[in-house]
């Protein structure tokens, strides 16, 4: 389990592939299916969502030598709330015009399975730069997977991609839908269990 | 358990004074924006306004909010001042004669996850010129849709008895956003005709007398 035989690009790529949040992990659904209704949704709250990652990664592994095992959770908690609040009211203050946009998504983060689940699992217990790494690389497969739901969700359920139209007709409104959602996110997480079980040998999420 | 406690309790103070310092810099330029923004939206609400002046205050859900009334100017006069600190005479174009021409009210609607901040913009006869939100904490993808021109357009000329949310088409009423009756329900019903109505109860009155 430890790092030190690991590539910092191995770090990297199993947050994308190997224990990618929504596909294989299956946690932070919540936000795979309320943000995914367009592709700007989609994409800048993964953009949050990395940095959010990034920067708590980072504090805790400084950190986590002066953290005490037992009261770890109640610390990651300040940690992930507390980055959250700074962010938000910085950008309220400083970025007027891009806080218009993802203003509502900065405040969804501090409820994240996904960033609490790698301060415990990871930054904790690793050195500053493959905690930098896993940070990046987790909020980068976050990222990517809600790229691809927002892309179809949009694509079927409006017609339109970031907003622009591309296809005409009557769109597929249950997909836009909550309900769309689950089936949006079940169907691509078939997918990707079934492309890692034919040609990389996994045993799929249910099998981790 | 003592080191335990001490270690929380070191941590949570650092965390708390750099929340504190943060906030300290920040609340007040987030506040002065606003303002700002709140000004520049009032001038959009009726562009054929000369003036926009303060009418009054009311409170919807415990909020403070105040209402406008927008003026055009008919008759308009070029006099002399005299500056009295400086002593300089300058030219002034005033308004000698102005005409109502509507009003503006701030609203708030109790949305799904938050209460929606609006201006509504009304003629004389109280018919709804125009809608223009101002903050909100609704829904991503969802909710958040009520900023959307096919949902704020439908409110123009509309009279308080029609704004009426209506899931499904409608002609004559507000139509609800798929997937968010509740925060449209907050923006047409809460927001826009209490504002509305409080306007007429007010201001239909003073008329009468």
């Amino acid at each position: 389990m430890s790092a030190l035989n690991r590539s910092n690009w191995e770090i990297f790529k199993n947050g994308i592939f190997g224990e990618n949040t929504i596909f294989r992990m299956a946690i932070s659904l919540c936000p795979s299916i309320a943000v995914t209704g367009s592709l700007r949704d989609g994409t800048l709250m993964g953009v949050a969502v990395v940095f959010v990652q990034v920067m708590v990664n980072v504090t805790i592994s400084l950190i986590r030598n002066f953290i005490h095992p037992k009261i770890r959770i109640p610390i990651f908690m300040l940690i992930i709330a507390g980055y959250v609040s700074i962010i938000d009211m910085a950008m309220a203050a400083f970025f007027r015009d891009t806080y218009k946009i993802i203003g509502l998504y900065i405040q969804l983060i501090v409820a994240f399975a996904s960033i609490f689940a790698r301060a415990e699992v990871f930054a904790s217990k690793n050195k500053l730069t493959p905690s930098f790494i896993d940070g990046l690389g987790m909020g980068t497969g976050f990222l990517l997977a809600m790229i691809i739901i927002s892309f179809f969700r949009e694509l079927l359920g409006r017609g339109s991609l970031w907003g622009f139209p591309i296809v005409d007709g009557k769109p597929l409104l249950l997909m836009i839908l909550p309900a769309g959602g689950f089936f949006a996110v079940g169907l691509l997480m078939a997918f990707f269990n079934w492309i890692d079980m034919k040609y990389f040998g996994g045993k799929g999420a249910s099998g981790v | 358990m003592v080191k335990i406690t001490v270690n929380l309790a070191v941590i949570y103070i650092i965390g708390g004074l750099i929340l504190a310092y943060v906030y300290s810099k920040a609340s007040p330029i987030i506040f002065q924006k606003a303002k700002e923004e709140k000004e520049a939206a009032l001038k959009t609400m009726m562009p054929e306004a000369d003036f926009i002046e303060k009418a009054g205050d009311w409170e919807p859900h415990h909020k403070h909010a105040e209402y406008f009334i927008a003026k055009k100017c008919l008759e308009e006069k070029t006099v002399t001042r005299k500056d009295d600190q400086t002593g300089e005479i300058s030219e002034v174009t005033v308004c000698i004669k102005d005409e109502g021409i509507g009003y503006v009210v701030e609203g708030f609607g109790k949305g799904y996850s938050s209460y929606i901040n609006l201006y509504v913009s009304v003629d004389n006869n109280f018919m709804v010129k125009k809608v223009n939100i101002l903050s909100h904490k609704e829904t991503p993808g969802l909710g958040d849709e009520i900023l959307k021109d096919s949902f704020l357009s439908q409110f123009a000329g509309k009279h308080v008895d029609n704004l009426v949310v209506i899931k499904g088409e409608t002609e004559d009423k507000i139509e609800a956003i798929t997937g968010a009756t509740i925060s449209s329900r907050a923006v047409a019903e809460d927001g826009t005709r209490e504002g509305v109505k409080m306007l007429i109860e007010k201001l239909s009155g003073e008329a009468e007398k």
